[in-house]
């Protein structure tokens, strides 16, 4: 999942120097959307994520 | 009069590029530091590191809307949304490392003293404040026009240069994590 949000941030990149802005505001809305999905992932997930059990939110 | 308010205003749009172009640059030269630990002394970022990385980038994304199409505050926006995500994101790490247990400590090693985390934390405080203190001085540009000159020369290398940046990160993530979960042992792919 990290590499689709490298993967959009640099389509991001590419066509906000280049391309057509309609583009390069959907690939920055786009990695938005899957940074904040993969965050959320990494804090919550059981097994694998940076949890922190002496905090109960 | 007339004339001395344009001089005023162009002089606003060009601190305005300079801050813009020296946020831009002082963020690119973090990111080129971050990639040496990695690449000269085989620190692999972690999840939460990576992000911070996109983060920095999300905040370039902003400046370089800026250079190309002009002054508009959704590019400030823009840059602000992601120096908060930068916070957030850091600050969370660091509640998480600062509590010692096994399999989680520090990622990497102390600069000056402070590890990574830390210092995310204080470069998304100096990103919101240099923003804060610039609109607060010069106001919000609604509209304005894309560098020119040997300013805007400059201002577009640095834009590829983020952008090379970014590109090698990308490389890298794939290297890194494949397809899946990063992790912080080796490069899943080499």
């Amino acid at each position: 999942m990290m590499v689709a949000v490298f993967a959009a941030m640099l389509l991001a990149l590419v066509m906000g120097r280049f391309g057509p802005a309609w583009l390069a505001a959907a690939s920055l809305a786009s990695c938005l959307g899957l940074f904040v999905w993969l965050f959320l992932f990494e804090i919550y997930s059981q097994d694998y994520g940076f949890r922190m059990p002496w905090l109960q939110l | 009069m007339s004339a001395a308010f344009d001089r005023g205003e162009l002089m606003t749009a060009k601190l305005n590029d300079l801050a813009l172009l020296s946020m831009m640059l002082i963020i690119a030269t973090i990111l080129t530091a971050a990639m040496v630990l990695q690449y000269a002394y085989g620190e692999l970022p972690c999840p939460l590191c990576l992000l911070q990385r996109a983060a920095m980038f999300g905040v370039c994304f902003g400046i370089i809307l800026h250079f190309r199409y002009g002054a508009s505050a959704r590019h400030t926006g823009v840059s602000l949304l992601f120096a908060l995500l930068l916070l957030i994101v850091s600050v969370r790490q660091t509640l998480l490392d600062i509590y010692p247990r096994p399999g989680h400590s520090y990622i990497g090693s102390a600069v000056f003293g402070l590890h990574m985390p830390v210092w995310s934390v204080l470069i998304a405080l100096a990103i919101l404040l240099a923003f804060a203190i610039k609109l607060t001085l010069l106001g919000s540009q609604v509209t304005g026009r894309p560098a020119t000159g040997a300013f805007g020369k400059l201002a577009g290398l640095a834009s590829l240069y983020v952008i090379a940046l970014c590109a090698i990160n990308f490389v890298s993530v794939i290297l890194q994590c494949g397809f899946g979960e990063c992790h912080t042992f080796g490069y899943k792919l080499l």
